[in-house]
């Protein structure tokens, strides 16, 4: 019996799932399905959130990043940091963090301060030029946070021309690194392996070139709470020592400010964007409130929305190691610690726009095609008959039948992927006569969520 | 041909729950795939609806239907109700209360929005007894896509 599948974003081991179904509720997007008890089905509509994995006690659920192996052995392994990863050792500094890193067999370290503040000046360069063109409508929403952008494509697709369209950090970080690093190692015949270490689940099917290519280097996605034991150890032992300063290559190898770590916490991006009205928005059901609200035209004085599904921001990613409180306190001792200067002149930057730089790599419409199939629309006659089931279904949210909700039981059966007697508290009058798609469907206040 | 109807009850200066109906009848429509830009017309209406109820209202009702050629949704309720009407919709023009405007609501643009984004817009009132807005959005197939 099968009993460990990966499927986008997330992994699930059946043989630990105790069925309490705490999953079900979470999924902000109803992608999780029961059967026989302990066995989850997730139907397509997943957006890698990491909400069911948060909710798993059972340890069930996992995100589908590989944990680390044999880095650096026949291949040339280059490390791109998160900087959440600074956050989980309260003791070192981060260049300690990317020489411990360099000890497990990590030749590059890629921190991706320059990078963000890159995007960060980009972004408000955007929003200045945006004022007086109105290229895009207000407010415009952070691209930062991969959910986020999945969230809008999926339930908001209205909001796609919010976007900011900015080149992410996490791709500005990659290109040079593919520009700049890559090519002499392949040049030398040497096998190159970049590494995403990240706090949140990556799929990836998502690293694929231009026209979906495949690359000739590897890239794999490790999540930092995979990452911790090892690093902690070698990290104790580099500070226990006196630390052999390592040559570095670019100077994109070190961290020297503590801008990018405030950027991984919540509020972090824009509190050094200097966009004056701006918001920061965390956590996912507020998220999902916030975008309720921008799309039914609140907030129109609002130019820009950063949005991070996980509370607190990157910092409480679910891939992180230590709690999302203790990160932030981290934090606040990094910026006492080393400021916040800025290491690249505006002037470059502004110029590097100038030249398209930051243009982003795919368009809002490449994600509408994305999600758009994965949930082929209902007709009126088939939203009718929803309303009928509800009818004649309790309404009490029980989960037994395997959906998270009656609303979406009842979609599932108008779709053909459940039975009606699935249900366990069909009115008794119901229960040997399936509701029929003919009749319209009377109003009932009691059907909405 | 299919109809759907649906009712959803409004409870006057409850601001937490505020706007549920307006979210509730968007996600009905993203589900059929309607033109996204037809749905946020539908729905800034709706909202504005439904806040007018909050704010301004006694408890009052949102009905929707979805029929033919047309989308209507009619907002009721047993409010202090609209003095005139044509004041009303002047952008700008707001009897809200201190409290809804602490808390961002009572522009004045709600009328005048309502306005701009409905194909057709009926608003009725008996001063003290009730009003009933009715916005009807004319739709090019009962799916809704062009």
């Amino acid at each position: 019996m099968k009993t460990e599948y990966a499927t986008g974003y997330i992994r699930f081991h059946e043989e630990r799932c105790t069925g309490c179904a705490e999953c079900l509720k979470v999924c902000p997007t109803r992608a999780i399905r029961i059967r026989n008890r302990t066995s989850i089905r997730l139907v397509n509509l997943c957006i890698g959130c990491g909400a069911c994995i948060r909710a798993c006690a059972a340890g069930a659920i996992s995100a589908a990043t590989r944990p680390p192996q044999q880095i650096g052995n026949g291949h040339v392994a280059i490390a791109l940091v998160s900087p959440v990863l600074y956050a989980q050792f309260p003791k070192a500094m981060p260049k300690d963090v990317l020489l411990g890193l360099r000890h497990m067999g990590f030749r590059h370290t890629i921190d991706m301060s320059i990078f963000l503040e890159m995007f960060q000046f980009a972004a408000a360069e955007f929003i200045r030029r945006n004022r007086e063109i109105r290229e895009a409508p207000w407010p415009l929403i952070s691209p930062v946070c991969p959910a986020v952008v999945r969230l809008i494509a999926f339930q908001f697709p209205a909001l796609l021309a919010h976007v900011l369209p900015v080149l992410r950090p996490v791709a500005l970080m990659a290109r040079e690194v593919k520009e700049r690093i890559i090519p002499s190692y392949e040049a030398q015949g040497r096998q190159v392996v970049l590494y995403y270490l990240n706090p949140c689940p990556t799929m990836e099917q998502e690293r694929l070139g231009p026209e979906g290519a495949p690359l000739k280097h590897a890239e794999v996605s490790i999540g930092i709470n995979d990452l911790y034991p090892d690093l902690n150890q070698r990290i104790d032992a580099i500070l226990s020592d006196v630390p052999a300063f390592s040559e570095t290559h670019f100077e994109y190898e070190t961290c020297a400010s503590a801008n990018a770590a405030l950027v991984a916490m919540s509020g972090g991006e824009i509190a050094s964007m200097r966009i004056e009205k701006s918001m920061a928005v965390h956590g996912l059901r507020d998220t999902i409130a916030y975008l309720q609200k921008i799309e039914m035209g609140l907030f129109p004085e609002v130019e820009y929305f950063e949005f991070r599904t996980c509370r607190e921001g990157c910092l409480g990613g679910v891939l992180s190691a230590v709690d999302k409180y203790l990160a932030r306190s981290n934090v606040q001792r990094m910026l006492h610690r080393n400021g916040l200067s800025r290491r690249v002149p505006g002037n470059t930057i502004r110029h590097l726009y100038d030249k398209g730089r930051f243009k982003p790599d795919k368009s809002p419409l490449t994600l509408t095609r994305f999600f758009g199939d994965r949930k082929p629309a209902l007709s009126l006659e088939q939203m009718v008959y929803i309303e009928k089931i509800l009818d004649t279904v309790a309404g009490w949210g029980c989960g037994a039948c395997g959906a998270p909700d009656c609303p979406t039981f009842a979609e599932d059966v108008v779709r053909g992927e459940a039975e009606l007697s699935g249900c366990q508290w069909l009115r008794p009058s119901q229960r040997h006569q399936p509701a029929t798609p003919s009749e319209p469907g009377q109003g009932s206040p009691e059907s909405g969520q | 041909m299919a109809s759907l109807k649906k009712i959803y009850f409004i409870k006057a200066r409850d601001f937490v729950h505020a706007g549920e109906a307006s979210i509730h009848v968007q996600n009905l429509l993203k589900s059929m795939h309607w033109d996204p830009g037809l749905i946020r017309r539908i729905a800034i209406c709706s909202y504005e609806g439904e806040m007018n109820v909050v704010i301004h209202g006694g408890d009052g009702e949102l009905n929707l239907s979805i029929e033919n050629d047309r989308l209507t949704i009619e907002i009721i309720d047993e409010g202090p109700g609209i003095q005139d009407i044509s004041l009303a919709m002047q952008p700008g023009y707001s009897t809200a209360s201190d409290e809804a405007r602490e808390m961002g609501f009572g522009a004045g643009m709600g009328l005048p929005n309502m306005q701009k984004n409905a194909d057709e817009i009926q608003i009725e009132s008996e001063p003290g007894i009730r009003t009933r807005a009715s916005m009807t959005f004319f739709i090019e197939s009962p799916e809704g896509t062009p």
